[in-house]
């Protein structure tokens, strides 16, 4: 059966709205709920300030019948703390997945976004990684704890509500101005690794945005991969952006290496990407294309090609002013309440 | 402004005179120019400098009466020269593949192994007819010398003797891909990690992958212990094989255990850089960066007829008596090539 009612967590995020302005045409309710404003009013969703990190998704779904839930509320790249990002990744999805829960609970289907992350990279991992090889490692990342702990829950969850369709998404790294990776490779002179050459694989935006909105339209279970083909070089990737690597830093000390790197650039690399620009990672994507029939349209280097050009993907429409967003609701309403036979002319209080 | 060329063209007479106003003049650089005709003469100077070689040869040819400059090396340097001046141009327009592997950076550097496959161990390369010309293979050899030359070696024979030109692929010990500079190198030139799934995937884009079964206790072992191979793991690339269905062609090597005649091994200094061996030889680490050259003993390689190991249903893979049966199997060959081959050389360094 087709989904009915779609609940976005996290929807105030670029890759959020961006999954939302895509199902607002496929899909007959949609509701989005963030901790923070949208970034753009969506005239087809109704959009509910609520936190992942208290136990009120639960509510929301059973008020709402909630069919599908769409869970985006995961930070990977993130300028907060680690202990922030534990909470929402962690302890926001626990609480999204306990309101999920249950025989009594309406929800036939949940897409997680994961990332390329959950995997690390290790130098004794295969060239390409497989679905399989995510695993609990002592020497992961913080960013890959979380993301290992969160896909547990999720396929425990999975086990558990037989009923309810479970799919994890893990999404291959993003390039732009607001990500960590893309700063980082925008630089006029790259701090890097000496003596090493990783292979990095890159995602459009786009091509993320439709995955996450195919995985909700879908039935598929399990993790999968999501990239680009192919791959670029860290030396290609920097060369491409018009700048030029300086192999200063050594291959011991990570943690020193990022206090330079931070302190030289302003970047502020999180452990997950120094072990990237170390070893490399490239996901396969079979799995993607042989279950949903449908793989990125962009390759990594077309990615790169584009960021260069300054053609990736801007966050779509500019922030609207909140009045534009109170229009919006006010419109919205008015229209649902002529559609329901009721009168125009209630004055609607336009208090936030 | 737009920044289509064609709206250029398309403007009014006066507003393109505008905007070419408007435009921004690129002088070159302004300073020390020579003059055109040693510009000229920069330009052509290699050609002239071949020419001038060529005719030296011819002269020293007849004054002497044998070949004392040889004008294919010459030709093989100036062309290996153009090839490194081409890579260096070409930017950061190329592709590797998902493993890494830059074949047209690797095939510029062949012709430095070649001088070493060729005038430096002087290799003699037998059976290469059983290396398929397409599809997959999983090649085996034994393993031998403290840095791995045999494998590099392999490669070179499969390039340079075999009638269709192809790239070997082979697999590495996870503890050389995280170590800087080597990491690098071994990818670049087309290596990957010794993981099943990189096997199979290689194998399954119809590739040739080199296997050391040895690993790491091959390269490592004594110089009395020399020519006697050893355990081959657990017979893991056999069912590696199996499952991609790709045929086995053994590979004996000679001449590698003498390149670092190995009289001793300092674990404990070992332990401290996370090596599995620090190797003592009659020249490392006494003679310090001199230690590293490797001694021109006398090679030989033979490939094998292929063991067709694909010819076993699928699920036998799983099987651990067959595939130790198979392991031995070409265990056996290997050993017995190598003894067959040591038989043939006359000696160490002739």
């Amino acid at each position: 059966m087709p989904p009915q009612r779609v609940l976005i967590t996290g929807v105030s995020n670029p890759l959020g709205a961006e999954v939302a302005r895509r199902l607002a045409s496929r899909v007959p309710s949609l509701f989005g709920c963030d901790v923070d404003d949208p970034v753009s009013a969506l005239e087809e969703m109704d959009f509910v300030h609520a936190d992942t990190r208290q136990s009120v998704i639960g509510k929301l779904v059973r008020q709402l019948k909630i069919d599908t839930v769409v869970h985006l509320a995961v930070m990977v790249d993130s300028s907060r703390g680690e202990r922030a990002t534990h909470e929402t990744n962690v302890i926001g999805t626990m609480n999204v997945l306990t309101g999920c829960a249950g025989p009594a609970s309406p929800v036939r289907r949940l897409v997680v976004k994961s990332s390329q992350a959950v995997y690390g990279a290790r130098p004794d991992y295969p060239s390409l990684l497989s679905e399989e090889v995510a695993g609990f490692s002592p020497t992961a990342s913080p960013t890959s704890r979380d993301l290992i702990e969160l896909e547990l829950l999720a396929h425990d969850f999975a086990v558990r509500n037989p009923a309810c369709r479970v799919a994890r998404m893990r999404l291959g790294y993003r390039i732009s101005r607001e990500t960590t990776l893309g700063r980082y490779l925008s630089l006029p002179l790259v701090p890097v690794f000496a003596g090493y050459d990783p292979r990095l694989q890159l995602l459009n935006e786009d091509d993320a945005a439709e995955a996450i909105a195919a995985a909700a339209l879908g039935t598929q279970e399990g993790p999968f991969n999501v990239a680009g083909d192919g791959v670029v070089l860290l030396s290609q990737a920097i060369a491409i952006m018009g700048g030029r690597p300086v192999p200063l830093l050594p291959p011991a000390g990570l943690w020193l290496s990022r206090m330079a790197i931070r302190s030289a650039t302003g970047v502020s690399l999180p452990g997950h990407l120094v072990e990237l620009l170390m070893h490399g990672s490239v996901i396969d994507c079979s799995r993607l294309q042989s279950e949903f029939g449908w793989r990125p349209a962009h390759g990594s280097r077309a990615v790169m090609d584009g960021f260069a050009l300054g053609l990736t993907e801007e966050p779509l429409e500019s922030p609207s002013p909140p009045q534009e967003y109170e229009l919006q609701v006010y419109l919205q309403r008015r229209r649902r309440g002529e559609r329901n036979g009721h009168g125009t002319g209630a004055p609607l209080a336009l208090t936030r | 402004m737009s920044r289509d060329p064609a709206a250029i063209y398309d403007a009014a007479p006066k507003e393109r005179r505008k905007r070419s106003q408007n435009a921004k003049v690129v002088r070159p650089p302004q300073g020390l120019r020579l003059p055109r005709r040693v510009r000229r003469l920069q330009r052509q100077a290699p050609m002239y400098a071949l020419q001038g070689i060529n005719e030296l040869s011819t002269r020293l040819r007849d004054l002497t009466g044998h070949e004392v400059i040889d004008m294919n090396r010459v030709m093989g340097l100036a062309q290996f020269a153009y090839r490194q001046q081409q890579l260096a141009r070409r930017g950061p327009n190329y592709t590797v593949d998902e493993f890494g592997f830059d074949a047209e950076w690797t095939e510029a550097l062949l012709p430095l192994f070649g001088v070493l496959y060729r005038d430096y161990w002087r290799i003699e390369t037998t059976g290469i007819e059983n290396v398929p010309a397409t599809g997959r293979a999983m090649l085996v050899a034994n393993h031998a010398g403290v840095l791995p030359w045999d494998g590099t070696m392999i490669k070179t024979a499969v390039f340079m003797a075999h009638p269709r030109p192809r790239h070997v692929r082979a697999l590495v010990a996870s503890l050389f891909m995280g170590m800087p500079m080597l990491s690098w190198f071994l990818r670049r030139t087309g290596q990957t990690v010794g993981h099943p799934d990189d096997t199979k995937r290689l194998l399954e884009r119809d590739q040739l992958v080199l296997v050391f079964p040895e690993g790491v206790r091959g390269t490592g072992k004594h110089y009395e212990d020399r020519y006697k191979l050893r355990r081959f793991g657990r017979g893991g690339f056999i069912s590696t094989a199996i499952r991609a269905s790709a045929p086995i062609i053994p590979v004996s090597v000679v001449g590698a255990e003498e390149i670092y005649p190995m009289i001793g091994d300092l674990s404990g200094v070992a332990k401290l850089f996370g090596l599995p061996y620090f190797p003592v030889t009659p020249f490392w680490p006494w003679l310090g960066p001199l230690g590293l050259i490797p001694l021109p003993s006398k090679w030989r390689i033979q490939f094998h007829p292929a063991i067709h190991v694909e010819e076993n249903p699928p699920d036998s893979a799983d099987d651990q008596n067959l595939v130790m049966a198979l392991s031995d199997q070409v265990r056996d060959t290997i050993q017995q090539g190598v003894y067959d081959n040591l038989k043939l050389r006359r000696g160490v360094f002739v």
